[in-house]
């Protein structure tokens, strides 16, 4: 097939609009020759291990766990009795538990028939419908084109409706939906909520194949297919668009993979439940959760191919990856181990020659309203010579719930030692930690002394996990209390973010912030990227994830380094006459080396001589964007633009009453208008061509492993 | 050139299955060809609902491998509301040669269909192009049918 024709001109403008959006998603065929940079990464990524583990082990009390350590609390975790042959890569965490209870394939009451027809690897292998995710990205620039594959198929005996709840990156702008059967693709059409609801019910319950996309979180979403027949498969097939995230030269790429469980304060009315695979609970929504012994057959293939436009120096992975580099600008990265249990994000960093990059605006015109759409990308000096510092008043706030239990408690705890090394004279600090409840080391923040530091290293020691993530308890705690004006007060959240309730810990955050800023620090495998991220907007701070293998003092020291001293604060844009609108983030952060700002807007006439004003220590600092005055970015920024305008409005929403559900609407009209998955809008595809015979079968739902590092036994409410 | 047909759906279609037309909500599907002594590249079209109620819940791909993805639909419409409207279109970058000429099945529509009203369809064919972007003399018909039991 020839894609390379590019000079032919069709005489409508729609077929325009649809060649854009094609050209922009076109795939650029990269050299097929693959080197498996792998071993030059070295000891990074390791090899596989193979450990004898009998019993329990003292060993595990060590403060800052090594893989193996880890690997045994996890299996002390999951059963501590009898003896077990672990296998555990570093890379790939992959476990092979060698007991057997002869129990067979698993076959609850609720599943449809007695006949799975897939084959039994081990004991615990669980027949469900979701049989493969095949993820392929394509990344220009900063901007990432994602196409995601579910393939379901019907291992029983009768006919199912499968139910998946899974997660995507919480910047996605989800923009397509087919289901595809066999050959055939049927487009899905984008509904308001309740009418694709309704649609999808009646094709249900008469017996036609549908399948519908539902969003119960900006980053938590529930794919349902109907009538799916024995032994018959239907894929599904969703495109987003979203931006990467840059950090100290490097971009990240993420996939995550599964949905952490929450926790839901008693009376919250919009739950994400965590429930074990068999509970037959049914309305709201939920993830069903495999038991530390169980796997189901789901697995994944990742493809990334990059086209960086600047020189790519190195490319880094949470995962074992088959990289190759055709050109020094692209790279192509695929996942290599297929067997890998979808249970923590998938995270793909690649660094870019930091002299190279420059701020730019990135611009797109929509050929039938002329409208103008950018993305401004400001990369701030990489300097911290001459950025002063001010005194501060640190308060850490440490979630010590149960899901946090373990490595993850320990990795904060870990952190908030490294910051306390780094507290100066002058400085002063408070450690809250919350589950259940509240309590806070000291009654105010306390001078940063040498003693106060002690003593806060052995209140440290002697905190433990367990309960719920009650957020709000942590959230007063830290910022209802008069702040002292000679000094920065900075609040950084360490927590792994499995609550149910954000809309109302975010409109808490928006209600008392002040002049605080927020840090927030995503702890663990499958952190609540939603949460951390919208935290840290509101709060005007920035973000940092430790993933399990992480050294908690290292991150947090790099971190602390670059909060404490701004690169540009009281950051405004001169527009040198643009006529822009809509812009987002509407409150412009503070700027600290080594981190990207993007903002979006809207835009008519040329943009030239755009600016980025602040201040630079004790100094004025402008910077020029490097911009071009015809079209640079594709439909994708418009698609972005309208992604963000919904997040913004749904922190509005957070934070005010909307009894004539004016934000509401204006959210409904913005989805609808750009097409994209809201909390109001819902993908819908219908397939009436032929209706399956029988009832509607049973309902199934996908469960899913818990994440890397969670126990299931204080997560997952009880059967 | 414009052409445009109207389509009133007969009656014993929706009684072949007692079950669908029994409910106030039924699915149908709707075959639309075009018809072109020309290797058809690109096309738009219009369909809406003359009589009835309808909504559309599905563009399929049609039997061409040179159109192989779902066509596009007129996101403007369906976000104004209009469920009883929707433009549809798709191009090809296949080689000429490789395009397809005659009758093509270009989409599918899968519709849901409520109210006693016998429902009427109008389609409209907005434009078909060739391979250098010429507009073609073609024609446009299509094909109900509801789902039948398998």
């Amino acid at each position: 097939m020839n894609k390379n024709k590019t000079n032919r001109r069709y005489p409508v403008a729609v077929f325009v609009a649809i060649a854009v959006v094609v050209a922009g998603c076109a795939a650029q065929s990269l050299p097929e020759t693959e080197t498996d940079r792998d071993s030059e990464r070295g000891a990074a990524l390791g090899g596989l291990e193979e450990i004898v583990v009998a019993g329990a082990s003292g060993r595990a009390s060590r403060p800052f766990p090594t893989p193996e350590v880890y690997a045994m609390q996890r299996l002390v975790a999951s059963d501590s009795d009898g003896e077990r042959i672990l296998r555990y890569a570093t890379d790939e965490e992959i476990w092979v538990i060698q007991t057997s209870d002869g129990s067979g394939a698993v076959a609850p009451d609720d599943e449809p028939g007695s006949g799975a027809m897939i084959g039994v690897i081990d004991s615990k292998e669980v027949p469900l419908p979701l049989r493969h995710t095949d993820v392929r990205a394509k990344i220009s620039g900063y901007i990432s084109t994602v196409n995601v594959r579910q393939e379901f198929s019907n291992p029983f005996d009768s006919k199912i409706e499968a139910v998946y709840m899974f997660p995507l990156p919480e910047r996605a702008a989800v923009t397509e939906f087919l289901m595809v059967i066999g050959e055939r693709k049927i487009r899905g059409i984008l509904r308001e909520k309740e009418e694709a609801k309704e649609i999808y019910e009646a094709a249900r319950s008469q017996g036609y194949r549908a399948s519908l996309l539902i969003q119960h979180r900006p980053n938590i979403f529930e794919q349902k297919v109907a009538n799916i027949e024995p032994g018959q498969s239907i894929d599904v097939d969703i495109k987003y668009f979203h931006t990467l995230s840059y950090n100290d030269g490097w971009y990240s790429f993420v996939f995550p993979t599964v949905v952490g469980p929450r926790y839901n304060p008693p009376g919250h009315s919009d739950p994400v439940r965590a429930l074990p695979r068999q509970d037959a609970a049914s309305g709201g929504a939920a993830v069903r959760y495999l038991r530390p012994e169980e796997r189901s057959a789901h697995d994944i293939s990742i493809d990334v191919q990059i086209d960086a436009g600047v020189p790519i120096e190195e490319v880094r992975s949470t995962h074992k990856i088959v990289a190759s580099q055709p050109t020094e600008y692209s790279a192509s990265v695929q996942l290599a181990n297929l067997s890998m249990i979808p249970n923590r994000d998938f995270t793909l960093d690649f660094r870019v020659a930091g002299a190279t990059l420059k701020s730019n605006l990135l611009t797109y015109v929509d050929p039938e309203s002329q409208q103008g759409y950018f993305t401004l990308m400001l990369y701030p000096p990489n300097v911290t010579d001459g950025l002063s510092r001010q005194n501060m008043e640190m308060v850490f706030v440490i979630d010590a719930s149960g899901s946090m239990t373990g490595v993850p408690l320990e990795q904060a705890k870990d952190a908030v030692r490294a910051a306390l090394d780094r507290l100066q004279e002058g400085d002063t600090f408070q450690i809250i930690r919350f589950s259940d409840n509240a309590s806070q080391f000291g009654r105010v923040p306390v001078p940063a002394t040498k003693q106060n530091r002690e003593l806060a290293r052995q209140y440290l020691r002697n905190l433990n996990g367990g309960g719920g993530t009650r957020m709000i308890e942590g959230l007063r705690a830290a910022l209802d209390f008069p702040h002292d004006p000679s000094r920065l007060r900075f609040v950084s959240f360490l927590t792994d973010g499995y609550i149910g309730n954000e809309a109302r810990v975010l409109g808490e955050v928006r209600a008392r912030i002040g002049s605080s800023r927020i840090f927030s620090f995503g702890v663990g495998s499958s952190v609540n990227r939603y949460l951390m991220e919208r935290m840290a907007k509101i709060g005007r701070g920035a973000v940092a994830y430790l993933k399990l293998q992480d050294s908690g003092y290292e991150v947090m020291g790099g971190f602390f380094d670059r909060i404490s001293r701004p690169a540009l604060t009281d950051v405004r844009i001169d527009w040198n006459g643009l006529a822009v609108s809509d812009v987002y983030p509407s409150i412009l952060p503070d700027v600290f080396v080594g981190r990207a700002l993007v903002v979006t807007g809207k835009y008519l006439g040329p943009a030239n001589g755009v600016a980025v004003l602040g201040q630079q220590g004790n100094s004025d600092s402008r910077v020029v964007i490097d911009n071009t005055a015809e079209t640079s970015g594709t439909l994708s920024l418009a698609k972005i633009w309208a992604r963000m305008r919904i997040a913004e409005l749904v922190d509005q929403q957070t934070a005010a009453d909307d009894p004539h559900e004016e934000i509401a609407n204006e959210i409904r009209a913005t989805a609808l208008k750009y097409q994209l998955m809201s909390d109001y809008t819902s993908f819908v595809a219908v397939d009436t061509s032929q209706r399956t015979a029988g009832e509607f079968g049973t309902t199934v739902h996908q469960a899913v492993p818990i994440p890397d590092g969670v126990r299931y036994d204080t997560t997952v409410e009880q059967e | 050139m414009t052409r445009s047909f109207r389509w009133v759906v007969l009656f014993f279609m929706f009684s072949t299955s007692q079950t669908v037309a029994d409910s106030p909500l039924r699915f149908a599907n709707v075959d639309v060809f075009i018809d072109s002594v020309e290797p058809l590249a690109a096309w738009q079209l219009e369909f809406s609902a003359s009589a009835g109620v309808m909504q559309v819940v599905g563009v399929e791909s049609g039997d061409s491998k040179a159109f192989d993805g779902a066509p596009y639909y007129d996101r403007e419409a369906v976000a104004q509301g209009r469920a009883d409207h929707i433009v549809v279109a798709d191009f090809s970058l296949e080689d000429e040669s490789e395009l397809p000429s005659g009758r093509i099945l270009v989409t599918t529509l899968h519709l849901m269909l409520s109210g006693d009203d016998v429902p009427g369809f109008d389609t409209r064919l907005i434009v078909a192009t060739s391979y250098q972007g010429k507009r073609l003399d073609a024609e446009i018909s299509i094909e109900i049918s509801d789902g039948r039991e398998q």
